[in-house]
């Protein structure tokens, strides 16, 4: 069994991977991706490329570290929601207010390399299906409470408990199983639903847990940094489950004031934080920021913009794609652009008319032309969608033939679906991250016109579209961006998972998902992919026009930024150049 | 007199009751649906029936409206669900930031639009009477959020003279209130201004204008004694209308701004679902609107002369 120089395992895995990338069958970015995932250091494995490559190669964000300066408030405007349970998050804003206060296990820097945070480190064994996380001692609640292997079995608990109503559910599914809720469905048939199974996770000493998965699943560790995972205190609940009531963390910051839909203020904690004697290129070392202050000035960009050209705030969460040149006209504004795996999707619910009938699905799809949508929404910014869910920047991502609008073809399913004349369609948009999604739903029924198909655009405020987002039989829903593509399949297309908002359900898209989830060689995992996206393309029950580029903009004065393509923040090494 | 008083208060409350009583129907009928916007959309039959039985929503609905009527009576109108707080404890100071906004407004524009208006009515068809004409009619069909934008880029990112937003995030800011005030501003003095100007120039058409002028009076004495008090009665009621406007009109004005006044609070609530927080600003914006019209009325009474009503005319 090959070891490190301290004497712990590494996984046979890795050894393959610098087989593959000795050969050239998977790139570097590949490569760093899997072996940090298998519990290979950050830095280790950039030097391991660098050896085999014969290259140079340094942890990038290592290497952009700086001295930084001390003090100073960052002021950022984004919306403030409530941020009650961390577990039930569904907007990315919410975990950016508490995520300086309450941390992840792990964490997936920009460069899409997963570290550790609050575990050290994990191994995973052979067949990918026990996880075991070590985690950091030394690490307290800011009450003095020691971090621990309880915590993080609470949390695990938590999420699975179908009373929770967690999305994490979805990306844990190994570690659950089916059951009869006792419930029945409106057909009569008894109600099922999932829950942790007895032995998913187990602890082996007060630093040490164990995930017990039904099958293998390489992305537990980037599971781990998905907005709802992150981690409270074993006694959460015990205090009334409401994190703004009982603000209690292991981050280097607190909340000191906060009021929805106006400001949430963090203010650095009066103890030593755990990570500043750490060696991470992005929550290692001195915390430089007195204070983080969020304003909320409403979610639309321009009012964010405005806060911003007037120095009312150093940084907006985002710049939508009609302001960018008023952003760059501000002086001193340095702008940000990520690519991202952050799309929408009209999607389609498989149990309601007309959409049970999978031939219509099919025509709808077949009328959609996405070649024309970077260009008419983002001036030529942005990617194809391919109506997979799975983004070519994603590493498992497999370059299926292109997709071929086919109007002769969807005007005979329709026929033989029983709508020769065409048939009227109502699709609900809530814009619910800027008006780019109406302006795809009016190309989109430009697209359909010609089929026969008459689509009447239901606009409806974004709130008011949370409400119905996984009720409404047609409705234009976003995404944000993930890692792996595998894990948005999880959250949102497995069989029975909380967010799977088009009620699809195919036991073979499931199970190819599994085997791709499972398997490590990079090449055979992007054939599986093949299949999973193929099915789910051919299922039809999601029209996918484009993957959205994502701006923000902030000040020259503020240093140490990296724009994260989920947009989470993570400002641990972020200082203000006064 | 104090008999119309007492009657148009009496059909003030009157439409307060019937207005709380459609709101309270419309929000509170399904019940299930109200502990879903409570406990959240992941909860479940079980934790919402129990969540109905606590806090009395089995009960009678007559008993239940009678019991929430007491309630907001009393300022007690329950928790916001979206903003986690006594909606009292969100609503007064949401209405404090919108009286400093209206109040502002109104102080300047009541004297800027009473004088325009005055001088142009004194002078009908005169470049002035002409010029502001066109001037307000042009501010007044600009809706609020193109002149805002336009605004914002003149002031906020070409001059960077002023504020983009008014959120007062780092205490209060007079300079954060220039823009909002402008606004509406320009909005609404053309409106009053045309209001008055049509009232002076009818006043100044008058048999007893003509013959306080042709008795040799000075034009100043003849405008500031005689006319001005007569044509200021219909711009009176107009004013006294605006309050309304201002309280629950302006929404875009602070939503654009992201001043935190009542009206942005409204749109939070409608746009959220905040079901308790609707009825509380509903009852708040149809009391400023009723309560307005009865000042209006009573207001308007009490300075035209020529109304007199049937119990207390002498024949």
């Amino acid at each position: 069994m090959a070891t490190t120089r301290r004497g712990r395992r590494i996984h046979p895995g890795v050894e393959r991977m610098k087989a593959q990338l000795r050969s050239g069958s998977c790139d570097r970015r590949e490569f760093l991706r899997t072996v940090t995932l298998l519990g290979v250091g950050a830095s280790a494995a950039y030097a391991m490329a660098g050896r085999i490559l014969g290259e140079k190669i340094v942890d990038p964000l290592q290497a952009a570290q700086d001295a930084g300066r001390r003090g100073g408030i960052l002021r950022v405007s984004m919306p403030v929601p409530e941020i009650k349970d961390p577990a039930t998050f569904d907007w990315t804003e919410k975990s950016n207010c508490v995520r300086h206060m309450i941390e992840y296990l792990t964490y997936t820097g920009p460069d899409n390399i997963t570290r550790p945070y609050l575990a050290e480190r994990w191994e995973a064994s052979d067949d990918l299906t026990v996880w075991t996380f070590h985690l950091r001692r030394g690490v307290r609640w800011h009450n003095g409470d020691v971090f621990d292997a309880e915590d993080v079995i609470f949390n695990f608990t938590r999420w699975l408990d179908p009373k929770t109503g967690s999305s994490n559910q979805g990306l844990f599914a190994a570690m659950t199983e089916e059951y009869d809720t006792g419930e029945r469905n409106a057909d009569g048939s008894p109600e099922k639903g999932r829950r942790m199974r007895a032995g998913a996770i187990e602890k082996l000493d007060d630093f040490t847990v164990r995930l017990n998965l039904s099958r293998p699943v390489l992305s537990i560790p980037e599971n781990l940094f998905n907005y709802p995972t992150a981690i409270v205190h074993r006694d959460f609940e015990k205090n009334g489950g409401d994190l703004l009531a009982w603000p209690m963390g292991t981050g280097p910051y607190t909340i000191a004031d906060f009021a929805v839909g106006e400001k949430c203020i963090l203010r650095r904690i009066d103890r030593p934080y755990w990570g500043e004697t750490l060696e991470d290129p992005f929550i290692g070392g001195p915390i430089h920021l007195d204070e983080i202050h969020y304003y909320d000035h409403g979610a639309a960009s321009a009012a964010q913009l405005a806060a911003f050209a007037s120095g009312q705030v150093d940084m907006t969460f985002e710049v939508g794609k009609d302001s960018l040149q008023m952003a760059q006209s501000v002086p001193g504004a340095v702008l940000y652009e990520v690519t991202t795996a952050q799309t929408g999707v009209m999607r389609m619910q498989v149990d309601r008319e007309p959409f049970d009938d999978p031939r219509v699905r099919r025509a709808i799809q077949l009328c959609c032309d996405a070649s024309v949508y970077p260009e008419l929404v983002y001036l030529g910014r942005g990617t194809v969608g391919e109506h997979h869910h799975v983004a070519p920047i994603h590493p498992e991502y497999f370059p299926l033939p292109a997709f071929e609008p086919d109007l002769e073809e969807a005007k005979r399913l329709l026929a033989e679906a029983g709508y020769p004349e065409g048939l009227e369609l109502s699709i609900d948009v809530g814009n619910t991250n800027g008006p780019w999604q109406q302006q795809v739903c009016e190309i989109f029924r430009e697209q359909l016109a010609p089929a026969g198909i008459r689509l009447d655009i239901n606009v409806m405020p974004a709130p008011q579209y949370w409400e119905i987002w996984d009720k409404t039989p047609f409705g234009f829903t976003s995404w944000t961006h993930r890692p792996l593509g595998t894990m948005v399949l999880s959250l949102g297309y497995r069989c029975g998972v909380p967010w799977n908002e088009t009620r699809y359900c195919n036991p073979a898209f499931d199970a190819a998902l599994d085997a791709a989830e499972s398997t490590l060689e990079v090449e055979e995992r992007r054939r599986l992919m093949e299949k999973v996206q193929r099915i789910l393309r051919e299922d039809a029950v999601i029209v996918q026009p484009l993957w959205q580029p994502k701006f923000t903009v902030a000040s020259e004065k503020v240093k140490g930024f990296r724009a994260h393509p989920t947009q989470y923040h993570l400002f641990h090494r972020v200082w203000i150049d006064a | 007199m104090l008999r119309l008083a007492a009657r148009r208060f009496g059909a003030m409350i009157l439409i307060m009751a019937v207005v709380s009583f459609i709101l309270f129907l419309i929000f509170e009928t399904d019940k299930l649906a109200v502990a879903g916007k409570v406990l959240g959309p992941y909860s479940s039959l079980e934790q919402r029936e129990l969540w109905l039985e606590r806090e009395g929503y089995n009960r009678p609905f007559l008993v239940r409206y009678g019991e929430w009527v007491t309630d907001a009576l009393r300022g007690d109108f329950g928790e916001s669900i979206r903003f986690k707080a006594p909606v009292a404890d969100l609503l007064w100071p949401r209405l404090a930031n919108s009286a400093i906004l209206a109040g502002l407004v109104f102080l300047l524009m009541i004297p800027l639009s009473l004088l325009l208006g005055v001088l142009a009515g004194m002078r009908e068809g005169s470049l002035l009477d002409r010029g502001l004409s066109f001037l307000s009619i042009l501010t007044t069909s600009v809706p609020e959020f193109a002149s805002a934008a336009f605004l914002v880029a003149l002031f906020v990112f070409e001059l960077r003279w002023l504020p983009g937003t008014s959120a007062m995030t780092g205490g209060f800011d007079w300079s954060q209130l220039v823009l909002p005030v402008a606004v509406l501003v320009l909005y609404d003095f053309g409106y009053v201004a045309r209001m008055t100007r049509a009232s002076m120039a009818e006043v100044m058409t008058s048999h007893y204008i003509r013959t306080a002028i042709l008795k040799g009076l000075p034009r100043h004495r003849v405008v500031l004694r005689h006319a001005l008090r007569n044509a200021l009665i219909a711009p009176f009621t107009v004013i006294v209308l605006q309050l309304n406007w201002l309280l629950s009109g302006v929404i875009v004005v602070e939503v654009f701004f992201a001043y935190k006044g009542f009206g942005a609070l409204l749109y939070d609530a409608a746009m959220f679902g905040d079901i308790y927080l609707i009825e509380a600003c509903t009852m708040v914006a149809v009391f400023v609107a009723v309560f307005s019209q009865f000042v209006s009325d009573v207001g308007y009474t009490l300075l035209n002369p020529r109304i007199r009503f049937a119990g207390s005319t002498v024949r």
